[in-house]
């Protein structure tokens, strides 16, 4: 009897330790990088300076990027950092330096909305959290309930897989075929949402370019409607000698 | 008798329980798999419906939106690790999605902020609940 004991105790193990599961400093790294991601994503919804919240998204930004590495998906995690980190919040930050947030950072203004919806936001996202991770339990288990007999199956391919990698120069590591297979299944599967996407772009230019204009560049580019024309003439006439229209 | 629950569904859980309860906990934490991934994304996602749902500063509220795109690329990552051991020969779909939610969420934050650039321009102010014009 003991001995079952023993054996369904080793044999869970074995089936729980190997459905993508990580181990040693590889679980230190993600405990840490999780613990950040969750704190500095907190702070960037409390952080009374935008630039501040900025900031904190950054660093929410590049934790996740880490774990991502952790994840096994290196050209994500150098994506997310190359356009997030480096184009995207650049952009938050040019803009929070355009638009005049000095009120709110002074104390002046009040943060959040009013209390009595703030706390219906606290109450309903609490709820969001219990009932998410509820679920995730339910459905981790049901899953690895599902795919159990093929643990031996998973476990035989992680090792071909790893065996089957290109060793690096030093030899103490192996080189990540994450990238070619992630660019190889981009064009192989998913080449017309790649050709939609570069439309999406280039929209999203001409777009923020015609949105951020100002009344002197429109007038400049003879793109103002008559009605406007005859308000800018009567309130601010200098701006229709300076861009030398009459 | 005994024989016959054991053999039922909950196989697993039921093992799970005759090892003690603490060292299973103790496992989960020294040997993270996908759920804590999910957990973490889920905790993410709820932070970004807060932010959107309590901040009146509409570019924290577009951050926000950028944290709940993450949380959801979080998930899609880990799944996509999950499916790679399948064999399945496009189990690297998830990663191509994340991409594609990476340049929806740039045009996004391009769009969103020559909104807010033209906003500010118009009415003088980045709070939302001072931009009601559509109320009635």
């Amino acid at each position: 009897m003991k001995d079952k004991r023993l054996f369904i105790h080793h044999s869970a193990f074995i089936i729980h330790h190997f459905f993508m599961v990580l181990s040693g400093w590889e679980a230190v790294f993600f405990w840490v990088f999780a613990l950040a991601a969750v704190v500095a994503g907190l702070l960037t919804i409390m952080a009374r300076n935008a630039v501040h919240a900025a900031l904190f998204l950054i660093s929410t930004l590049v934790s996740v990027a880490a774990l991502f590495i952790l994840a096994g998906a290196e050209f994500i995690a150098g994506v997310q950092i190359l356009v997030y980190v480096g184009g995207v919040m650049v952009l938050f930050l040019f803009v929070i330096m355009l638009v005049n947030v000095g009120a709110e950072e002074r104390g002046g203004e009040e943060l959040f909305n009013r209390p009595k919806q703030v706390a219906a936001a606290m109450v309903f996202s609490l709820l969001l959290v219990v009932g998410l991770i509820f679920a995730i339990n339910q459905g981790w288990a049901g899953l690895r309930e599902r795919d159990r007999e093929e643990a031996g199956e998973r476990l035989a391919r992680r090792a071909d897989a790893e065996r089957r990698l290109r060793s690096s120069a030093t030899g103490t590591m192996k080189i990540s075929e994450d990238t070619q297979r992630v660019g190889s299944s981009l064009y192989r599967y998913g080449a017309l949402p790649f050709e939609i996407a570069s439309v999406l772009l280039l929209v999203a230019i001409v777009g923020s370019v015609l949105l951020a204009r100002t009344t002197k560049q429109e007038l400049a580019a003879d793109d103002l409607p008559p009605e406007v024309l005859k308000e800018v003439a009567r309130d601010e006439p200098e701006i229709l000698t300076e861009t030398g229209s009459s | 008798m005994i024989n016959l629950f054991a053999s039922a569904p909950g196989l697993l859980l039921w093992q799970e329980a005759a090892t003690s309860r603490s060292e299973v906990v103790w496992q989960g934490i020294t040997n993270p798999d996908l759920s804590k991934f999910l957990v973490i994304g889920a905790l993410l996602f709820i932070i970004g419906v807060a932010g959107v749902l309590t901040r009146r500063n509409i570019i924290v509220i577009f951050m926000s939106i950028e944290l709940i795109l993450n949380a959801a690329n979080l998930n899609f990552i880990a799944f996509s690790r999950y499916l790679q051991d399948t064999g399945n020969a496009n189990a690297v779909a998830g990663q191509v999605f994340t991409v594609f939610i990476i340049v929806v969420a740039a045009a996004e934050a391009a769009i969103g902020l020559g909104i807010v650039i033209a906003l500010y321009r118009n009415k003088e102010t980045i709070f939302v609940d001072k931009i009601d014009l559509l109320k009635w």
